[in-house]
């Protein structure tokens, strides 16, 4: 019976010291993000119109063959705005093929704003009433997805693509999916 | 005067005007599941609301798709697993209940019957000594 | 000048807390004196460190970050004054004022016969809460940082939420319930040093838990009320994270409460009223740190800094890990085996005490799981409304049938036929009550209302039975009986506006009808107005029922000028069996808008319910200060 007291006598301790771990190990995480469970499933098929040429339509069958980063982008956004540039760089330097998503948009302004600042995309596709970007788990701006060549979801970034993004995360992933084969 | 009337009709994102804010039900019945079905979801966006007390635009279009698919004649199970295959368990206000949440779910009745039973138990033995 | 001043005061309130501190670590008259006069000094300095915040809020000090950030020109005079505590910091400043405040209750007038060691012991570890919080305070949370922005800015204005009278008296109700736990965790740890728990310290504890308790009560009930009326969705209660906070203490402290009379009366539980003691100001913290550490995301949430969250933890793993450390070398001393048989009071109130600990657990676990599977990789869930009402409630039904039975139960012993024989009558009744009103008032049956019906029933039957075998009801009885009432009130209106609201939501155009539970919403007009720092829109609804005088019902859509932000201000029809509350959505180009409209039966006996908790415990203090003066 002596054991059972002294187990009782330190449990109350134990059970505050495991939820002062539990704690502190939250205050390291993002309650908010959203974790995809798109990740490792084949992206979802879209034909969706061709932003710069309206006859043309965006389809999923872009992805095969090569490695792409699909970006939900608009120009309301003004985080999309602060990540454009890396866009930019990222396209040009690193050549990663960019597929954007114009999310909920005015076309005119789109294709304005894409001559004004410089166009990253190889493709836009234009999601004007945001069903296609529902069924890809979309829920903000900027995100991007990164697409194998097989056309497998594999990566998702949830906001801005900034340097330590690119350098922890994207770019080694980028260089290992780039010697996969198709 | 006329100003505020178009301030607040215009403060108010397009999309909710593109589609009807408020929705047509053929039955009570649907509509009494549209209802649960929107306050047992979370909005993502702002993620302390449920997708029925929302103003977020991504909440009108997933009221929206919840409309849609309940006209289509699917069920809820349907519903939540089309919302769970795209946004995660995380949308679900009410966690299933599997291997990572059995303790969720039955932890409150074990602790309260370990407590009960280990209450009585102890008195009755105390008292035989 | 003023902000610097405030500065200053902290600083000097954080000197004299350490002071507080240090002289009340032996019980020598001399350093007692010292200790006392240092938490004197401290609160007088917090007080003023608070004039100098409001001064800054009503002046419109921009120059005061915190000031800019919550504030604006056009802003009210009242809400400048309760935004002093809108924010972190400056609610932070409240809890640290707070805590003085309730030490100087604590030297004016705690019982004489509390023993010198006691009391310096008392005075030592409130002294360390405060200097640990104050130099959160100062440290991480400083209220009156400046900078001086080159061009003039107005104010971020205060969110528009906030601006409404229940910020003035839902945080200061709030925080004086769960800030003065301290004390009753002061008086468990005086407890362990000393190795002894007798009856002048139960004595003298309770007032110290009755109080903040009631407070607490009415705390919530207020937080509740006020939710109701901003939210615009007729709900009263979220299991929102930080409503979870302030609810947490609370159940803790009604076991503690339950658990120290017995203290007091018995000799008995002295092991459990200090472990209770010390784990309902675990949970006040808890809640705190909740709140403001970023690591759950909540609409009441303040804004979420990860560093001071980790502050917190660590001021938590200090205080509170030392509390329970200690709690384990020193509790040997305290336990006793039972006195009583298993059919006895003592049993009744230690279930009592176990399934509020299992609905602390419930509700900790529910608020907390999200975070133990992230932490483990496991994916992200959310846990919300529908589980804790779920749970929660299984949890809570038997408490409330035990509570008719236990103000008959023995002392010691009681036999279960003896008990049977007294309350069966009683217990059928309520049944059939509880079967029959439903039936006869021509409403909906369901078995969860009946159940409800029945268990409020049962309480204030049988706590009407209990007065009634008193031979004369003191000032001592009124309290339980009140507070238990209270309880049922509760439960008679959760159960009811749960089980027969109604609401729609429609479209509407001037002239449109619609009916709702029996009453006719007719829309008459919408017009334009101006408050003091916005514009609204006003649409005015005639409701009747059965061609009855028509009452007129106005909701708004307000648009606050700062910053453009708009917010819908419900309007509500209350009576005193129910509410009828309409909230103004959107318009639409032809002139329609979009309305949601609810019938809300018996919504404000919940409220009643808890505002009658607080009376009760105003009354049990009462009694306990006739009783002291009458032993002096």
């Amino acid at each position: 019976m002596n054991r059972l007291k002294q187990v009782r006598s330190i449990l109350p301790f134990i059970i505050f010291a495991m939820i002062l771990f539990l704690l502190w190990r939250g205050l390291g995480l993002r309650p908010n993000q959203v974790p995809s469970p798109l990740i490792n499933q084949s992206a979802p098929e879209f034909s969706l119109p061709d932003l710069l040429d309206a006859k043309k339509s965006v389809t999923h069958k872009e992805f095969a063959g090569h490695v792409t980063f699909v970006n939900v982008w608009a120009t309301w956004c003004v985080s999309c705005a602060e990540e454009h540039r890396a866009l930019l760089q990222l396209a040009q330097d690193a050549h990663i093929e960019f597929l954007g998503l114009n999310y909920k948009d005015d076309t005119i302004a789109a294709k304005k704003w894409l001559q004004q600042y410089g166009n990253p995309y190889k493709r836009v596709a234009v999601d004007s009433d945001g069903q296609a970007a529902i069924d890809w788990g979309v829920y903000g701006t900027p995100e991007t997805f990164v697409i194998d060549k097989k056309g497998v979801i594999r990566y998702k970034q949830v906001g801005p693509i900034d340097n330590d993004a690119w350098e922890k995360t994207l770019k080694p992933l980028v260089e290992k999916l780039r010697n996969e084969r198709a | 005067m006329k100003k505020l009337f178009l301030l607040i009709i215009l403060f108010v994102p397009l999309q909710l005007f593109a589609a009807e804010d408020i929705y047509r039900f053929t039955s009570v019945n649907d509509q009494q599941r549209f209802a649960t079905l929107t306050t047992q979801l979370r909005c993502l966006v702002c993620q302390n609301q449920t997708l029925a007390e929302s103003n977020a635009p991504l909440a009108a279009d997933l009221r929206q798709q919840i409309y849609r698919h309940l006209q289509q004649g699917q069920s809820d199970k349907e519903i939540a697993d089309y919302l769970v295959a795209r946004y995660g368990n995380f949308i679900l206000y009410r966690p299933l209940f599997n291997a990572t949440t059995w303790a969720l779910w039955l932890g409150p009745l074990l602790f309260l019957l370990t407590g009960v039973l280990y209450l009585l138990y102890y008195i009755r033995q105390k008292r035989r000594d | 000048m003023v902000p610097e001043l405030g500065s200053f005061a902290i600083i000097l309130a954080l000197c004299f807390s350490i002071i507080q501190g240090v002289s009340g670590f032996k019980p020598f008259r001399r350093l007692l004196r010292l200790s006392m006069t240092a938490a004197i000094i401290q609160f007088i300095f917090l007080t003023i460190a608070m004039l100098c915040l409001i001064a800054s809020f009503v002046m419109q000090d921009i120059t005061v970050i915190y000031v800019r950030e919550h504030s604006h020109a056009l802003l009210p005079v009242l809400y400048r004054i309760g935004a002093a505590w809108g924010g972190h910091e400056g609610s932070l400043l409240l809890w640290c004022l707070i805590l003085a405040g309730w030490t100087v209750a604590f030297i004016l007038f705690s019982d004489k016969k509390l023993s010198q060691s006691s009391r310096s012991n008392i005075m030592m570890i409130l002294g360390f809460i405060s200097c640990g919080f104050i130099t959160f305070l100062f440290a991480t949370s400083n209220p009156f940082q400046r900078d001086f922005p080159a061009s003039l800015i107005t104010g971020n204005d205060l969110t528009p939420i906030l601006q409404d009278p229940g910020l003035i008296f839902h945080p200061p109700m709030l925080y004086l319930g769960y800030v003065g736990f301290a004390i009753g965790f002061a008086f468990a740890i005086s407890a362990l040093i000393e190795g002894k728990l007798n009856q002048e310290w139960a004595h003298a504890c309770r007032p110290w838990i009755v109080l903040p308790w009631s407070f607490l009560s009415c705390g919530i009930v207020l937080g509740s009320w006020w939710a109701y009326r901003e939210l615009g969705w007729g709900g009263w209660w979220f299991w929102d994270p930080v409503e979870n906070a302030s609810l947490l203490p609370w159940l803790s402290a009604t076991a503690l409460l339950h658990s120290l009379v017995v203290s007091e009366k018995r000799q008995s539980f002295k092991g459990w009223t200090v472990l209770l003691a010390i784990i309902t100001f675990t949970l006040s913290l808890l809640g705190t740190f909740l709140v403001r550490s970023g690591v759950l995301v909540s609409v009441h949430a303040f804004a979420n800094d990860p560093t001071r969250g980790l502050f917190l933890l660590c001021y938590l793993a200090v205080i509170i890990g030392g509390a329970f450390l200690l709690y384990g070398f020193r509790i040997k001393d305290f336990y006793q085996d039972p006195q009583f048989e298993l059919l006895s009071r003592e049993t009744f109130l230690l279930l009592n005490s176990v399934i509020l600990l299992t609905a602390v657990f419930t509700i900790v676990i529910g608020t907390l799981y999200p975070i133990i599977l992230d932490a483990l990789s496991l994916g992200k869930i959310s846990v919300g409304e529908p589980y804790f009402n779920l749970v929660f409630l299984p949890v809570i039904l038997p408490l409330l049938l035990l509570m008719g039975f236990a103000p008959h139960v023995h002392w010691k012993k009681q036999a279960a036929g003896l008990l049977w024989k007294k309350m069966r009558f009683t217990l059928f009744f309520s049944l059939i009550i509880a079967v029959l009103v439903p039936f006869c008032l021509g409403f909906e049956f369901s078995g969860l209302t009946c159940l409800g019906i029945f268990l409020s029933v049962w309480i204030i039957l049988a706590t009407v039975q209990y007065a009634h075998t008193l031979k004369q009801i003191e000032l001592k009885h009124w309290g339980m009986i009140v507070a238990h009432v209270g309880i049922a009130i509760v439960a008679l209106g959760v159960t009811v506006n749960k089980s027969y609201s109604a609401e729609r939501q429609i479209k509407m155009l001037p002239g449109e009808s619609v009916s709702l539970a029996g009453y006719q919403f007719t829309f008459v007009n919408v017009d334009e107005m101006r408050g003091v720092n916005y514009e609204a829109v006003t649409a005015s609804f005639d409701v009747q029922k059965n061609n009855s005088i028509p009452e007129r019902l106005e909701a708004e859509q307000r648009i606050y000028t700062a910053h453009q932000e708009t917010l819908g201000k419900p309007g509500i029809l209350v009576n005193p069996f129910r509410d009828l509350y309409l909230a103004l959505g959107n318009g639409f180009p032809d002139g329609g808008w979009s309305v949601r409209i609810y019938y809300k039966p018996m919504v404000r006996w919940i409220w009643a319910g808890g505002f009658l908790l607080l009376i009760g415990g105003f009354l049990s203090l009462l009694s306990q200060i006739k009783k002291r003066d009458e032993n002096e």
